[in-house]
């Protein structure tokens, strides 16, 4: 793998990244949710970042839901958390609808019903892990906040050499993911929103990692596992994933 | 009267499929040495390590690791 091909790796996630965060109003993923019930244009990219985001809801069985938003602005994450949550108005927060009955999808084009709006980070980052692999080579990990995406037989041939949960494991041609609710906290609340409640959850676990086939499904795995909380995550991880941890 | 045997013989034919039917899951109805799916397999083989559920899909290994999956 040259320079050059890590750099325009890092450019490409840089530019997507502006593109779909939803802390700018002027980002693509700001404009479909301001859109106000109209369809708008959406690059490729968004496309199928909101394809993937429907196809998490089924796997999940609506519990990696992105359209939470109007409960995440509802608990004061309105902005990056590095400049701080705003107040939170728990009063707001309400379960999310059924994503598949808000979001409309047609090749170049979205459409969100009026007063609803959606959260991509859920999905994001092992969505672009999975692409920035196979953007890098046949033999690469991408590593993008935790969710990675390890393809090829790795430094030796033995597969890549990743720490998951405290051992070692070899992935190759795997994803893996953690969830938690241990960072991104303010006070008494937390970033992951359980779409039945429109609340931050109270499932029992506070941390999940899971491998499985891709970066992305570890991540709606290891999410819908935290949301489901200890009676059924192992259950769920038992059909969805390749290994897994509860905290 | 061939219609009426004819009704007769598809008559018998179904019971007497019902009947072999219902001996054969009765007689089934539990099969111990049933083959188990490969996670519950590797956790009763003690694929469970130390919190950590490792399916045979996956190698450990014990080399310093190059990354890690953490929480973010």
């Amino acid at each position: 793998m040259t320079r050059s091909q890590l750099l325009q790796g890092e450019f490409w996630v840089r530019e997507l990244g502006t593109r779909i965060t939803r802390f700018s109003d002027h980002s693509e993923l700001a404009l479909l949710n301001g859109a106000e019930g109209e369809w708008v244009d959406v690059s490729a990219e968004m496309e199928c970042l909101l394809r993937e985001a429907l196809r998490a809801y089924e796997l999940s069985a609506g519990l990696v839901n992105a359209a939470v938003l109007p409960s995440m602005l509802a608990i004061g994450y309105t902005r990056s958390l590095t400049a701080g949550a705003s107040t939170a108005k728990l009063d707001d927060a309400r379960p999310a609808p059924r994503l598949p009955d808000v979001l409309s999808l047609q090749r170049g084009r979205a459409r969100l019903e009026l007063g609803c709006g959606v959260d991509l980070g859920g999905i994001a980052k092992g969505w672009m892990a999975d692409r920035l692999a196979a953007r890098l080579g046949p033999n690469a990990l991408a590593n993008l906040g935790g969710d990675l995406r390890a393809n090829g037989p790795g430094p030796h041939g033995d597969g890549w050499p990743v720490g998951f949960a405290g051992v070692t494991v070899m992935l190759r041609d795997q994803g893996a993911a953690t969830s938690s609710v241990r960072r991104r906290r303010w006070g008494d609340l937390h970033h992951l929103i359980d779409p039945r409640t429109g609340l931050p959850s109270r499932s029992g676990l506070e941390e999940v990692s899971v491998v499985a086939a891709t970066g992305c499904d570890a991540e709606v795995v290891a999410k819908t596992a935290l949301l489901l909380g200890p009676g059924l995550a192992t259950a769920y991880c038992a059909a969805h994933a390749q290994a897994w941890w509860l905290s | 009267m061939r219609p009426f045997l004819l009704k007769l013989g598809a008559t018998a034919l179904t019971l007497g499929a019902t009947l072999a039917s219902s001996l054969y899951v009765t007689a089934h109805l539990k099969n111990p040495s049933a083959p188990l799916q490969p996670t519950v397999l590797a956790s009763q083989q003690g694929g469970s390590v130390g919190g950590v559920t490792i399916t045979p899909g996956v190698r450990r290994g014990d080399v310093q690791p190059v990354t890690s999956t953490y929480a973010s």
